[in-house]
Parts: structure tokens; C-alpha cells; sequence
């Protein structure tokens, strides 16, 4: 992760709390599943990345985060996002009924100006939570580096890179959107 | 291996009835079945451990499991590969911690015996200890597994010495395999990276359902499909010009109409890609091969590799326990593609099969909840039935080889599948598996024939 902000100005305090309600309103969405509204809050150009993370030594140089050619959970622009979300809305996803019960956790938020006018870098650690049918659970941790581009009197998601601190995704699926 | 082990007489012949078309129960919960399903069929198998391009360097390695022994796969300096256990024969520390990487040492972290990339024992901390006579370090390396061999970039590995060759295990199934590993000049490569997922369900149910079971996507697979093709549901089989073919416990179920599966994939400029090799492909493998790939179709090798033949995934069920099974990921693609084709089959497999894909969501739940039941002492001794198409064989296919049933919607290879199952479950030794299809192809290059029928050409 880069950070060449050292000499950027500090971000104001009512930035960093706009930016923070943002990314709860995000996740009291995500957990309500109100996906159509979720997406509203996604940029065009959206990019969103959860890289698959492998188990190697300290000395190894292999880019796990940054090469974008490797193996990903999600490597998503908006289209692609959006037909993962289709799904839910056909009514024949069996295994979204009875409705998976979730709780995203947002923590650490941090907020940075970028170089480019009007984006922001927001740093965030997720707990997100599932629990489904009678005792199918799992918890996901991680952090996130996202940009936020400012859009009228809101902001819209323009980046997200998740970093899922699991080798092997200790689940079945991923149902859950981080 | 011990084969008192493997002799120890159990008894499998009743645990399935291909001819009635029934399988019990047990054979996807009991401790004591999966047990000697380690011995006897992990400790016997060829089991898949890497494709070429993983380890592409002298010193490059990965970390997989045969059954549950931990192997270390590791590139030598003289291109070839060795494949010896991951435990150090001093107290058995696992000797490798990464998933893959480079590296002219393995060190064991207890006391510090050095292994090099080929195994062997180098030497060891403080070693001085040792006087002569209490080791001799040439007989003390990390344990070789007994053969490993290569079929068109995949590596394969096989812990029993008395094992037929690779060729042999495959049989004819190669004739299949080269739509997935040789349609088009330079082979295929595996995608960087894998992902792991963790699946309460039994190993099996992966690799039977990817064997045959086309008639689960329609109904498990309505959301998918509709989520990745316009709302379009799945795709209506043909039920005349769709088959099952299986040899040796492999299998392959396909269509003929060489779209379905690149249409779920969902991504336009692949299939445009496909459409400009395609009639290439046709010169290379004959008519037949070149309408089965793309088409709906899926497919297992015996006993744990599964994949989809232009979707691209290429996945691992690895056994952890009867009750618990670890699904490895990875993207399978043609060598020859141009970067920007890799990058959208890449994206496209994670959408559809990656753990979040809009299909492989669906189906993790089916087989948590086809195994779980059975923890039900009365459940778990309802057969289940397996009997679909089981009038529709067909005999002498001009063409296709293997056991050939007609109609995709069709349990023949999951049968088949199960009858290899047992038939190595009972197999005293490795030479003792029957053939259940003798092989046509013995020493040919299969790539070279369009099908059966061109046997007595010698080729196309
Ligand atoms: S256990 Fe490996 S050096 Fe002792
Ligand atoms: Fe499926």
C-alpha cells in the first residue's frame, strides 16, 4: 500500500466524520442487504479488488496485493459487481433463503486528502459476520484501503482494496460484500 | 506403505450397486471408510500436485496434499521434478510453511536438519553431536514419493511403488483431456495464485458432481445463470446429442453444442477468442473434440481433479476428514492467449466459480447439507439413488471412447465413478484394479485421433 501523502495538508475534522458516516451507512446497508441502494454509492468507475493472499516466506517478492494478474476473490468494475448482485434478485438462490444474518463491524477509520482534488483515502479495518440456518457461522477480519471521490453533498466509492487475513477462506462461500 | 494396512479386510462390494443404481450413505460419513479411502485409494492413486507452470524455475516449489500427507513438490536443476513429503524424518516437523515460493534449502525449524531441493539431507545444526555410526545422512532425506510423471503439464505423483504408469491410469481419458490440455499450440498455464476454501462436506461430492451431474445447474443454478446471462435461465440440454464417458472412475459429461459453457462465463471478447481458434482447433483434435469444448460440459479426474472445460476453472478437493473437505482453486488457460483474454477468463471464473461466484455459491450448501445429515445413524442407512439413464449405454460409439451413455442429464459417470471407487477399495494391489474399458490408445499420441474410428487410419 502507498502512501505519498507525508506532505498533504491534514484533512479537516468534518471531512474525516462525513467520510466515516459514509462507511457506516455502507455497512448498516450491506447488512440490511439493500444492494440496489449499496450500488448507488459506487462510482462508474469503480474498482473493486480482494486479492487471494498465499501463505510465503518474508524473502519472497511475489506482489500479492498489487498484481492484479493473480488469483482474486473480487477483481470487479462496476458491471461485474452489479451481475453478482443480480442473483440475489432473481428469487431462485436457494441459498440466500432462508436470508444469511450479517453484521459488518467498521473500525480504525482514517482519512487522508490525495493528491488528485476532491479523492480521499480512507483506511478501515472490517468485521463482518454471517450467521445462517440454526449454528453456520464465520467471521471475516481485514483491512481496506478505499478512495472516496466527493459527489454533490456525498461522496461515491471510486477504489477498494480488502485485504481478508485468511490463507484459506475458512467458509464455504462469499456471500458478503466487504 | 504397509500393507497390512491396506489388507485388512473391510469389505466395500456392498457399499454400492452400479447395476441397481444405488449408493449407501456411509461411504460419505463413516471414519472407518475414509480411513482406508487414505490407504487405499490416496496411498494408490496418481493425484494431481502442480502444473508445470507453477514451478517454471530450478528451485521453485509448492506445498500440497496427497490425501492428507503434506508433499512438497520442488523443480530441479535439471528441469525435472521431485515430489517427497513435507516432515522431517528426524522428528517429523513439517519442513515447509509456504503455499509456494523458491528456495535452495528446506530447513527444519526444531534442530535444524537442511534438506536441498532435491530432499536431501545437506546437514544439520551443531552436527558434531552425531558420532559415526549413529546416521548416515544419505538415507535420511525427506521420503521421495515413489513415481511422478506428466501429462501435458500436469504433474502427477503416486506414493505405491507397484502403480501403472500415468498412462495407464489415464487410459483413453486422455483422448478427452487434450480438449482441455492441447487445443491449441503450447499447452495451458495456471493463473498465479489459489484460493482456498473450507467445505463441511465430504471430498466426494465435489468430484462426483462435477463428473456428471449436469442435472443440478438447471434448478441449483437458475440464479446463477440468470445473474450472468441477461436473465436468461440455464441453457435446455440436448438430450440426443449430449453424452457421459467415463474411464477408469474419470469422467466427462458435454454437450455438443460448443457454446453453453462460454456463454456462463459471461464474457464476450473470450468467446470471440474461442470462435477465431475454434476451426484450428477442429484441424488439431477432429470435428467431435471442437464441438465438446465450450459446450456444457464439466469434468473430474479420478479420483480428486475437476474441472470445466471452457469456464477454466481447474479445482482440488482435497479430504480432510469425512466430513470436511478443502476446495483448491486455481484458472486454467492456454498459454498462447493474449494477456488481456487471460485477465477477462481470470475475471470471469472468479464471478462464476471463485467462493463469491455467482455459481459456485449455490453449491457449497447443497453438499454441507447432502453430508451433514448423516450424522443421523437411521439417515445415514437410506441409500441414494443414482439410477438416471441407467438403460441409455451406448455401445460401440463410432467415435467416442470410454463408457458412453447417452443424454447429459444422466448418473452413468457418478456410477462409474463409485464402481472405481470400490474397485480400488477391494484391489488388493494397484494391478488388480479391472479395466472396465480396455484402452484403444495404448502409446498414441491421442491428439492425433478425431476419435475412435480413426484408429484404423492411424490418424488423421
Ligand atoms: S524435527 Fe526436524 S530437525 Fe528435529
Ligand atoms: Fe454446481
Amino acid at each position: 500500500m502507498t502512501n505519498g501523502s507525508a506532505q498533504l495538508e491534514a484533512p479537516t475534522l468534518d471531512l474525516i466524520i462525513s467520510l466515516q458516516q459514509v462507511l457506516y451507512k455502507e455497512a448498516r446497508l450491506m447488512d440490511q442487504e439493500r444492494y440496489s441502494e449499496w450500488v448507488e454509492m459506487l462510482a462508474e468507475d469503480l474498482h473493486y479488488f480482494m486479492p487471494g493472499i498465499e501463505t510465503r516466506y518474508r524473502r519472497d517478492e511475489t506482489d500479492q496485493i498489487g498484481d492484479q494478474t493473480r488469483m482474486a476473490y473480487y477483481n470487479d468494475n462496476l458491471d461485474d459487481l452489479k451481475k453478482r448482485l443480480r442473483r440475489l434478485e432473481t428469487g431462485t438462490a436457494w441459498s440466500e433463503d432462508p436470508a444469511t444474518r450479517y453484521t459488518h463491524l467498521i473500525t480504525n477509520v482514517e482519512v487522508e486528502l490525495s493528491d488528485q482534488e476532491d479523492h480521499f483515502r480512507v483506511y478501515s479495518n472490517f468485521l463482518a459476520y454471517r450467521n445462517r440456518n440454526e449454528r453456520d457461522q464465520d467471521t471475516l477480519l481485514g483491512n481496506r484501503e478505499d478512495l472516496w471521490r466527493r459527489k454533490g453533498s456525498s461522496f461515491e466509492l471510486v477504489k477498494r482494496l480488502i485485504v481478508l487475513k485468511q490463507n484459506i477462506l475458512l467458509s464455504k462461500n462469499l456471500n458478503v460484500y466487504l | 506403505m504397509d500393507t497390512n494396512l491396506i489388507k485388512k479386510t473391510m469389505g466395500f462390494n456392498h457399499l454400492i450397486d452400479i447395476n441397481e443404481g444405488w449408493v449407501d450413505r456411509r461411504v460419505f460419513c463413516e471414519q472407518d471408510i475414509y480411513e482406508q479411502e487414505l490407504y487405499r485409494i490416496f496411498a494408490r492413486s496418481w493425484l494431481f500436485v502442480a502444473h508445470e507452470s507453477q514451478i517454471p524455475n530450478a528451485g521453485d516449489f509448492v506445498t500440497t496434499s496427497m490425501g492428507e500427507d503434506g508433499v512438497i513438490v520442488s523443480r530441479q536443476k535439471d528441469g525435472a521434478v521431485k515430489v517427497f513429503l513435507n516432515s522431517c524424518p528426524h522428528r517429523g516437523n513439517k519442513v515447509c510453511f509456504a503455499d509456494a515460493g523458491n528456495a535452495r534449502r528446506f530447513t527444519c525449524n526444531y534442530h535444524g536438519w537442511a534438506f536441498d531441493s532435491a530432499g536431501s539431507l545437506m546437514g544439520m545444526h551443531e552436527e558434531y553431536c552425531y558420532d559415526p555410526g549413529d546416521i548416515d545422512k544419505s538415507t535420511h532425506g525427506l521420503k521421495q514419493v515413489a513415481h511422478v510423471d506428466n501429462y501435458k503439464g500436469l504433474i502427477f505423483a503416486n506414493f505405491d511403488p507397484d502403480a501403472r504408469s500415468l498412462e495407464q491410469w489415464l487410459g483413453d481419458f486422455r483422448w478427452y483431456l487434450d480438449i482441455l490440455l492441447d487445443n491449441e499450440d503450447g499447452g495451458t498455464e495456471l493463473i498465479g495464485g489459489c484460493i482456498k476454501s473450507e467445505i463441511n462436506a465430504n471430498w466426494k461430492l465435489g468430484v462426483e458432481n462435477f463428473i456428471g451431474d449436469a442435472y443440478h445447474a438447471g434448478w441449483t443454478h437458475d440464479s446463477g445463470s440468470r445473474a450472468m446471462n441477461n436473465g436468461e435461465p440455464f441453457p435446455p440440454v440436448d438430450m440426443e446429442n449430449s453424452f457421459h464417458a467415463s474411464i477408469n472412475g474419470h469422467g466427462w459429461e458435454f454437450g455438443l453444442e460448443g457454446m453453453g459453457d462460454l456463454v456462463l462465463l459471461g464474457r464476450p471478447k473470450v468467446i470471440e477468442y474461442y470462435n477465431r481458434i475454434r476451426p484450428d482447433m477442429a484441424k488439431r483434435l477432429g470435428e467431435m473434440r471442437s464441438k465438446i469444448f465450450g459446450s456444457v460440459a464439466s469434468a473430474s479426474i479420478f479420483p480428486n481433479i475437476s474441472f470445466l472445460p471452457g469456464i477454466s476453472t481447474f479445482r482440488q478437493w482435497q479430504p480432510k476428514g469425512p466430513w470436511k473437505f478443502e476446495l483448491k482453486t486455481w484458472v486454467i488457460v492456454n498459454k498462447a492467449m493474449p494477456d488481456d483474454i487471460k485477465d477477462e477468463v481470470t475475471r470471469g471464473v472468479m464471478q462464476t466459480f471463485g467462493p463469491g461466484g455467482a455459481f459456485e455459491m449455490d453449491d457449497g450448501e447443497n453438499w454441507e447439507n447432502c453430508t451433514t445429515v448423516n450424522r443421523g445413524v437411521v439417515t445415514r442407512q437410506e441409500k441414494l439413488h443414482y439410477r438416471c439413464g441407467i438403460n441409455r449405454k451406448v455401445d460401440d460409439h463410432p467415435v467416442l471412447p470410454g463408457l458412453v451413455y447417452r443424454g447429459q442429464y444422466n448418473d452413468a459417470n457418478q456410477r462409474n465413478f463409485y464402481q472405481h471407487w470400490v474397485d480400488m477399495m477391494e484391489a488388493p494391489t494397484a494391478n488388480d484394479i479391472p479395466y472396465r474399458w480396455e484402452p484403444k490408445f495404448s502409446g498414441l499420441e491421442t491428439r492425433d485421433f478425431a476419435g475412435l474410428n480413426d484408429l484404423k487410419n492411424g490418424g488423421k
